[in-house]
């Protein structure tokens, strides 16, 4: 599909500048929140009226758009509620002031496309500018938009990338409707079996890809996503998936699991580890990262920092199989047992 | 109030409400144009301040273009709040 | 590459409820803003004009059989002309439930429009709503996609006022590219506080009925709607009804404001540029422009200069935001319906409330109802953080 250049990560974890994934930081009361860094890059005029998800967004995404030496053609956006903290204190304002005169930064912040508008604007860039907004396909909708532009106009490039915030609405919101966990849990206690809900995170990861392979990080080969309950339906999918991808009677070499602690869904993993067989590595990441729409774009970094290290730190690991290369990498999640999206992140061919 | 004491509570008003992070309270000068050179401020701040000078001085300025013949200094913002305020 | 045929088509707006009774609105031009208001909370009903559907969500429920807990008007309205679009298009059950079939939504409302529901929600300990999944843009097309077991690739974009622009033509992409047989692509938003608000702090609604393009034009007035449209491959088209094809689509970022346009238009002459080119037109070929025309001193002025810049003398024009209010995520899916219909019957609907040209432009909207040979139409959608996209439909 594409070639991805250059990444960044925004996340809970040492993901940014000095990256560190050995390390692992601890959740504070059920909540992954992002490392933030200084953000030198963004005008301190600017940077006073953007909420957090927007600085997230920007911060990451930042050194992609001002360091390449080719500014991309698009800037594509997956988030599930953008600026939701600006949106709230907004809405905040309507209700307390009774609709009277409000301030409208946090209004025009609000609106999700805010990350992707900001970008464009900070770095002049006119070219194609877009923000999925499917929940759990908010990203993997940015991959393909940026895959079909490819093949549209070969030889261009792409920023996409993945945001999404805490806020204490929508863990409050969450929180009600049983997705965050009502007890206390630490990183290590996240995949204890028998317990229902998850943990939650936040973060951004961002990507330059284009179609070039010289140079590339890593290739993303493949990507499927679709909705359902039935877990044959998921088993189905995923055996097409592999066959479609990879050549015959190869495996990929590490299963990358979007496990999260719920155990009304661990059915699904589950079903991905015996299907792709118990002789590949299976790594987990959301004791890292904490659960949220557009996760899986942290996934989609990780992978890559694989690929380049050609090793993983032992806290991801859940299963390990005899060593090989990490060469081919399959991501497996699913946002709150519906949405699930598969990809293959693959070592670039002249690597 | 004097005029003194409204410009300096004006001015941390000011980098409050717009949450002008590298600015502070006292760099303002009371000349300096708010918008365009100066403090470098756009047409969302304009309104910004019209809601500011409505919840901190009740003054109700209805038309946006009129807030811009106020909003020009710290200088024409106090004179003026000295002159409408209702609160 | 494939080429791609609306083959079905739903809408409702504030000048009807089906496609039949919108196309009657426009020829009479009709329009469907006034100050009285039933259906949302807020001060500013029966204070401001607005393009309100007088359909209440009690009825909405009743008629489309929705009675499921958590549903919003966003949602009633989506389901409405969705179901419009799916009967008009005759697809069957399997071939909606088929894993190459996708479902490209667009909002920006979503459920803010429960905003007093979500304050609720937000400040609770337990015992949350029936909304607490209702909140965002997805949970929109995620009920459509449950209810009619829509299985390919399932989409939701936000670019504030070009969403459903955007959708139109991610769907259209999905085809050409060989990634789903057959789309529904459309958006949907309903009036709510939180917009009104919003717009209202920015001082651009206007206190009387908007006047497109109008050199005493005084804001926009809101509205809600929705509208989806079928489409399908060439290939798959034979003995269907066709309504007309998506040749062009641009999409750009003017790169200049977050919440206005630059002077020269850059992101609209941009994006209207790139539909001509994906269409492979020449702007002389363009017969028609469903303008964005929100009302707004901003937008009128810079969208006509673009057009002006562009086009040199840009063909015959008006902004259908005089019938229907800004539909705001809506306002791409409806207005590419209202050019489709241009296409269609080979007719032009009434701009209305204009009186005199911008002095800086001197451009002047069609005025009233017209029969002309139509071969290219195209409809312009420009939204907040600069998203501007421009569609262009061909008769089939």
């Amino acid at each position: 599909m594409f070639y991805i250049h250059k990444t960044t990560c925004i996340s809970p974890q040492q993901t940014f500048s000095a990256v560190d994934i050995e390390h692992l930081n601890e959740p504070v009361n059920n909540k992954f929140q992002a490392v933030e860094p200084s953000y030198e890059g963004i005008p301190p005029g600017i940077l006073r009226r953007m909420g957090k998800a927007v600085r997230l967004g920007v911060g990451a995404a930042m050194p992609l758009v001002h360091h390449s030496t080719q500014p991309p053609d698009g800037i594509i956006i997956g988030t599930s509620m953008g600026g939701l903290e600006d949106c709230i204190k907004f809405l905040n304002q309507v209700i307390e002031y009774n609709e009277g005169m409000l301030t409208p930064t946090n209004f025009v912040q609000s609106t999700s496309n805010a990350i992707a508008g900001q970008l464009g604007l900070l770095s002049k860039n006119k070219g194609y500018n877009i923000t999925h907004v499917h929940r759990g396909f908010s990203f993997e909708n940015a991959i393909l938009d940026a895959a079909m532009l490819l093949k549209e106009t070969p030889g261009t490039n792409y920023l996409i990338g993945g945001v999404d915030e805490i806020s204490s609405y929508n863990y409050n919101i969450e929180y009600l409707g049983g997705w965050y966990k009502k007890e206390i849990f630490s990183s290590k206690d996240l995949y204890t079996p028998g317990s229902v809900a998850s943990i939650a995170g936040e973060g951004a990861a961002m990507f330059l890809v284009n179609d070039q392979s010289t140079g590339a990080e890593a290739q993303l080969k493949a990507i499927h996503i679709f909705q359902t309950e039935d877990i044959a339906t998921v088993g189905n999918q995923l055996r097409q998936f592999l066959e479609k991808n990879l050549p015959a009677g190869e495996k990929p070499d590490l299963l990358l699991s979007g496990e999260n602690g719920d155990s009304r869904f661990l059915k699904y993993y589950t079903t991905c580890e015996t299907l792709t067989g118990n002789d590949i590595t299976i790594a987990r990441f959301k004791h890292m990262m904490g659960e949220y729409p557009t996760v899986s774009s942290v996934a989609v970094w990780l992978a890559c920092e694989i690929i380049k290290q050609n090793a993983l730190p032992q806290h991801m690991l859940k299963s390990k199989s005899p060593d090989r290369d990490f060469k081919n990498i399959l991501i497996y999640n699913n946002y709150k047992g519906l949405q699930h999206s598969m990809m293959l992140v693959s070592k670039a061919e002249n690597q | 109030m004097e005029t003194a004491e409204l410009k300096k509570q004006l001015k941390e008003q000011i980098v409050k409400f717009l949450n002008l992070l590298s600015v502070k309270p006292e760099d303002i000068k009371d000349d300096e144009p708010l918008f365009g050179e100066g403090l470098g401020l756009d047409s969302i701040d304009s309104i910004e301040l019209i809601v500011l000078l409505s919840r901190e001085y009740g003054i109700e300025i209805k038309d946006p273009k009129e807030g811009r013949k106020i909003l020009v200094d710290v200088n024409t913002m106090v004179a003026y709040i000295e002159k409408h305020r209702t609160k | 590459m494939n080429r791609v045929f609306v083959t079905g088509i739903g809408i409702i707006s504030a000048i009807g409820n089906t496609l039949a009774e919108n196309r009657l609105s426009l020829m009479e031009g009709r329009s469907g803003i006034s100050k009285i208001s039933d259906n949302f909370p807020s001060k500013f009903a029966g204070v401001l004009p607005f393009g309100e559907i007088k359909t209440a969500n009690s009825r909405f429920k009743e008629n489309l059989n929705a009675k499921e807990p958590g549903i919003t008007r966003t949602t009633l309205l989506a389901l409405h002309a969705m179901e419009e679009a799916i009967k008009d298009s005759a697809l069957t059950t399997a071939e909606l439930a088929s894993f190459d079939t996708a479902l490209i939504g667009a909002t920006t409302v979503g459920g803010m429009c429960l905003i007093d529901e979500l304050y609720r929600d937000a400040n609770k300990n337990e015992g949350g709503s029936e909304y607490l999944s209702s909140y965002d843009g997805a949970s929109v097309t995620m009920y459509l996609q449950s209810r009619y077991n829509i299985n390919g690739i399932n989409n939701t974009i936000n670019t504030a006022c070009s969403s459903s622009a955007n959708a139109i033509m991610y769907g259209t992409r999905l085809l050409k590219n060989g990634l789903a047989k057959r789309a529904i692509v459309g958006g949907a938003d309903s009036l709510a506080k939180f917009t009104i608000n919003g717009f209202n702090s920015l001082y651009i609604l206007s206190p009387d009925a908007c006047t497109p393009f109008d050199a005493d034009r005084k804001g926009l007035n809101l509205g809600e709607g929705a509208a989806f449209l079928v489409l399908e491959k060439e290939e798959d088209c034979a003995g269907k009804k066709i309504y007309a094809e998506v040749t062009g689509y641009g999409n750009s970022n003017d790169a200049f404001h977050p919440s206005s346009l630059s002077e020269n238009g850059d992101g609209p002459y941009r994006s209207m540029q790139g539909a001509l080119e994906t269409a492979r037109l020449r702007p002389g070929e363009i017969d028609f422009i469903n303008a964005h025309g929100t009302g707004t001193e901003n937008n009128d002025e810079v969208e006509s200069k673009a057009m002006i810049r562009l086009f040199g003398h840009p063909p015959a024009f008006t902004s259908t935001k005089s019938n229907t209010g800004h539909t705001l995520g809506a306002a791409g899916a409806v207005e590419a319906v209202f050019s489709i219909l241009n296409l269609v019957y080979q007719e032009i609907y009434p701009g209305l409330n204009f009186k005199n040209a911008i002095i800086s432009t001197g451009l002047i909207p069609i005025q009233s109802y017209t029969t002309t040979l139509l071969k290219h139409v195209m409809s312009n959608s420009f939204g907040f953080g600069g998203n501007c996209t421009s569609l262009i439909f061909s008769k089939a």
